[in-house]
C-alpha cells in the first residue's frame, strides 16, 4: 500500500440549490440551499476500503457521487491519482470514468429490466470504445464467475434474479473496465443477512485478486467493521472522525460515533432492558445549526459547542484518528454502552464538565 | 398457565396466483400469554409478514386465503369471521404497527384528525355504538350481480354529499375532551411538544415522529394484542434505537402482549421475551430469547447467528449460508432446510421434519430438526 492517495479530497462542498418562493423574492431573501457536502477533507490509498458511515441525510452518498464524478462539486479540490478531477471535462472525463465505477443500493432501480445480462455488465466496456458484440459477450462470460454467477447467464434478464444475484450482476457490472476505486453505496442494505455475508465476503475476496480500492457507504456498521480498513463518520455534510477500523470501532473519540454504536442493536441478550439516551431527531441541512453540528442532541455539550464549529484534529493518546469534538481528550474514556442506561434505572447524568 | 390472548393453531395460508398455488405460511401454531413479547425473525418471503397481517384478516384475500388453522382471540375464531364483519372487531383489541409510517399515515389529514378518528371510535364504542352493524347486509358485490343501469346510478349519485358530517367534524375537531385524549396519547410517546404536533401533515415530520405517531394510534384503542411488523427497519439506528426504547418502556407501562415481527435479530434480541424463528413459511425453532440465541437447536438459526458480521476481515471470510432461501412454490421435499444444511442425512431428504418439541431438559425451547442435539457441534 502506497502512501500516494488514489483520490484525495480538500474541503469538499456541494450544495442543491433550493427553488426560491415567490415570497423570498418579494422579501427579499436570498436564495436557500442544502449543503450536503460541507467542507470534507478525505483521501483513499490504492488497494485501500475507506468506510464511510453515517444516517440519511448525512451526506455520505453525495460525497460518493462527487468521488465518481456524478455530481459536481460546488466547491473545494478533488485529485484522481494526482490529476485535478473538477476541470475534466469531455473525452477526457469519458476516459477518466473506467478508473471509478459505482455500485448502487437498489438492485432492482439500477438494472434496466428490459436488457440482457450481457448488456447491463458489457455496458461499460461498450461506453469504453469497445464495439465488438462478440468480444463484450466474451468479456462478460469471463466476468460474471468472479462474483459467483454462472457464465451461461448472458441472455437472462434482471429479473430472473433473486436480490443478492442482482447486485453481483450490479458489481460484475462496475468490475468489467477494471476500475482503480469502486464506490459501493449500501451494497448490502436491501439484502438478508446470509446473503450479505456472501456479497461482503467476495468483496474482500475480489480486493485481494485486483488491485482496487473501495469507498463503501453504508449506515451498516458491521459491513464496514468487516470490510474496511479506515473508517470516516459522517453528521449532517460534515466528517466527524476518520480512523482505522479497530480503533474507531472500538474506541470511538466523537460523541456521535459513540451514540451510533451504542445504538446498533446486537443479538446478545444480555444487553436487553437497555435504554437509549440521545434524543432528538437529526437537524435539517437547511439550517443547520452553527457551531457542532451534533451539539444539539450532544450529552456532553458546551457552550463553546454550539458557536464554534470543531476541526479535525489529533488527540494525544489516539494515534492515527482524527476527531472533530471540542472535548475529544475529556470524553475519550466514555464507552458507548454508557450512553445506554440498563434496566428501570434513572440514566446517570452524563459525566460532567471538568 | 394463564389464558392465552391470541392462539393460533395449525395456520396455514396459501397464495393463489395465476394457476399457481404456493404456501406462504405453513401448519403454524402460536400463544401469546398475557403480557409477553413475542418475537418472529426470518429472512425475506420467509412468511413472517403474512402471519402478521393474517391475524387482523388484514391479508388481501384473494389472493391469500386462509388454508386451515384457526386464530383465536377473546373466544372468536378470527378465520371464521366472514371479511364484511371485521371492521367492527378490527382496532377493538388487536392494534397494528407497521414498517413504513409514511404510507400506513393519510397524507391529507392533520395528525389530530388521524390519532382522533382512532380515539373517537373507540369512545363510540366503549358507550356500546358498533361502528359498523353486524347486522349489514355484505357490501353489494359489483363482479357478481348485475351493473347498476345510467338511469339509478344518476338517480342516486355514487357520492353523497356530506356536508352535514363535515360541519360535524369541524366542531368535534374542537372537542375539549377529545383533544385531551389525544394530546395524552402523543404525551405517551413521548412527544415533548404535542400541541404542535396536532395541526401538521404526515410529511412534515421525521421518520421517527411519524413512527411515534402510528404507535400513538395503535395504543389508544389499548390493545390487548400489539403487532409490530417490522416498526424500526425504515429508521436510522440512532432514531430506531429511540423508537425501541420507547416501545420498551411502553410495552410494560400499559401491559399489552406484543408480535414482534423483525428480519434483524439484533432488534429481536433486545426486545422480545420467546422467540419464533422462520424459515419458508414454517416455525423450525422456538423458545426464550436467551435460550435460542445462547444455545440453538436448529441449523438455521445457528447459521443466522454466525451470518451476522461481527469480526474484521483479517479474522477470516464470514460463515454464510450456502445457496439460497427455499422457494415456497416449489419447496424441497423433507426438510425445507436440508439443501443448506450442513448436518443433513437422507432421512432430511425423505420424511418432512419433526413437529416443534422440546429439548429434554428445557421444556420451553422448542425444535424441528431431527437432529437438534447436533446443533450445539456444528462448528
Amino acid at each position: 500500500m502506497s502512501d500516494t492517495p488514489l483520490v484525495e479530497a480538500v474541503d469538499l462542498q456541494k450544495e442543491f440549490p433550493l427553488a426560491r418562493t415567490i415570497g423570498d423574492s418579494l422579501a427579499g431573501r436570498p436564495a436557500r440551499a442544502i449543503r450536503a457536502v460541507d467542507g470534507v477533507s478525505l483521501s483513499i490509498r490504492p488497494r485501500e476500503t475507506v468506510g464511510l458511515i453515517g444516517e440519511s441525510g448525512s451526506g455520505k452518498t453525495t460525497l460518493g457521487w462527487l468521488i465518481a464524478r456524478l455530481h459536481d462539486a460546488t466547491g473545494g479540490q478533488l485529485r484522481f491519482d494526482g490529476a485535478d478531477l473538477m476541470r475534466m471535462r469531455g473525452a477526457e472525463l469519458r476516459r477518466w470514468r473506467r478508473n471509478v465505477q459505482v455500485v448502487f443500493q437498489d438492485p432492482v432501480g439500477s438494472l434496466d429490466p428490459r436488457l440482457r445480462v450481457w448488456q447491463i455488465v458489457g455496458e461499460p466496456i461498450r461506453a469504453q470504445g469497445e464495439r465488438d458484440r462478440r468480444r463484450v459477450r466474451e468479456r462478460v462470460r469471463e466476468l460474471l464467475p468472479t462474483v459467483g454467477l454462472p457464465g451461461s447467464c448472458l441472455d437472462q434478464y434482471p429479473h430472473e434474479f433473486s436480490g443478492g444475484g442482482r447486485q453481483r450482476l450490479s458489481l460484475a457490472r462496475a468490475l468489467s473496465v477494471d476500475p482503480r476505486l469502486l464506490v459501493l453505496d449500501e451494497p448490502t442494505s436491501a439484502l438478508d443477512v446470509a446473503v450479505q455475508a456472501q456479497i461482503l465476503n467476495r468483496l474482500v475476496e475480489l480486493q485481494r485478486e485486483r488491485p482496487v480500492a473501495y469507498l463503501l457507504i453504508t449506515h451498516n456498521v458491521a459491513a464496514v467493521r468487516y470490510v474496511a480498513d479506515r473508517v470516516a463518520v459522517m453528521y449532517l455534510g460534515r466528517i466527524v472522525e476518520v480512523g482505522a477500523v479497530r480503533s474507531v470501532l472500538e474506541k470511538p473519540l466523537h460523541p456521535y460515533t459513540k451514540a451510533l454504536l451504542a445504538a446498533v442493536p446486537t443479538a446478545d441478550a444480555s444487553r436487553r432492558r437497555t435504554r437509549f439516551r440521545i434524543g432528538g431527531d437529526v437537524p435539517s441541512l437547511i439550517n443547520p445549526p452553527p457551531g457542532c453540528r451534533f451539539a444539539p442532541r450532544c450529552p456532553f455539550v458546551i457552550d463553546r459547542c454550539r458557536t464554534e464549529y470543531p476541526a479535525l484534529r489529533e488527540i494525544p493518546g489516539s494515534p492515527g484518528q482524527t476527531v472533530a469534538c471540542h472535548r475529544a481528550e475529556e470524553v475519550r474514556d466514555v464507552r458507548p454502552e454508557e450512553l445506554l442506561a440498563v434496566g428501570d434505572a434513572p440514566a446517570p447524568p452524563p459525566s460532567a464538565p471538568a | 398457565m394463564t389464558e392465552p390472548v391470541v392462539s393460533i393453531e395449525g395456520l396455514s395460508i396459501d397464495y393463489v396466483v395465476g394457476a399457481g398455488r404456493f404456501r406462504a405460511v405453513s401448519d403454524v401454531s402460536l400463544e401469546i400469554a398475557p403480557g409477553q413479547v413475542v418475537g418472529i425473525v426470518g429472512e425475506t418471503g420467509c412468511g413472517k409478514s403474512t402471519l402478521a397481517q393474517a391475524i387482523p384478516r388484514l391479508l388481501p384475500e384473494p389472493p391469500a386465503t386462509i388454508g386451515a388453522g384457526s386464530i383465536r382471540f377473546r373466544g372468536i375464531d378470527l378465520v371464521r369471521v366472514p371479511q364484511w364483519r371485521m371492521p367492527a372487531l378490527r382496532g377493538t383489541g388487536i392494534s397494528m404497527i407497521f414498517q413504513e409510517p409514511l404510507n400506513s399515515l393519510n397524507p391529507s389529514f392533520r395528525i389530530y384528525d388521524q390519532i382522533a378518528e382512532a380515539v373517537r371510535i373507540r369512545r363510540a364504542r366503549e358507550h356500546g355504538a358498533a361502528v359498523v352493524d353486524p347486522r349489514t347486509p355484505p357490501p353489494f358485490d359489483y363482479a357478481r350481480g348485475p351493473r347498476p343501469t345510467t338511469a339509478s346510478a344518476l338517480a342516486r349519485p355514487f357520492v353523497p354529499p356530506n356536508t352535514e358530517e363535515k360541519a360535524r367534524r369541524w366542531s368535534r375537531r374542537g372537542h375539549p375532551e377529545l383533544r385531551a385524549d389525544v394530546l395524552e396519547y402523543l404525551r405517551l410517546v413521548r412527544i415533548n411538544d404535542p400541541e404542535t404536533i396536532l395541526d401538521l401533515y404526515p410529511h412534515e415530520l421525521s421518520g421517527g415522529m411519524r413512527q411515534r405517531v402510528m404507535i400513538a394510534m395503535a395504543l389508544s384503542e389499548r390493545p390487548a394484542l400489539l403487532i409490530a411488523d417490522e416498526p424500526t427497519s425504515a429508521l436510522d439506528v440512532t432514531i430506531q434505537a429511540q423508537v425501541l426504547t420507547l416501545m420498551k418502556e411502553l410495552i410494560e407501562e400499559i401491559d399489552t402482549s406484543v408480535l414482534f415481527i423483525s428480519h434483524d435479530l439484533g432488534v429481536i434480541a433486545e426486545t422480545a421475551d420467546v422467540l419464533g424463528v422462520m424459515y419458508a413459511g414454517r416455525i423450525v425453532e422456538f423458545g426464550p430469547v436467551a435460550d435460542v440465541f445462547g444455545a440453538p437447536r436448529h441449523p438455521y438459526t445457528k447459521a443466522l447467528l454466525r451470518a451476522a458480521p461481527t469480526r474484521y476481515k483479517s479474522d477470516g471470510p464470514l460463515a454464510s449460508i450456502a445457496g439460497s432461501v427455499a422457494d415456497v412454490a416449489h419447496p424441497p421435499p423433507g426438510c425445507r432446510f436440508h439443501p443448506r444444511c450442513p448436518i443433513a442425512r437422507p432421512v432430511c431428504r425423505a420424511e418432512p421434519p419433526p413437529p416443534l418439541r422440546a429439548a429434554p431438559n428445557l421444556p420451553a425451547h422448542e425444535s424441528a430438526c431431527h437432529f437438534a442435539d447436533e446443533v450445539g457441534a456444528i462448528p
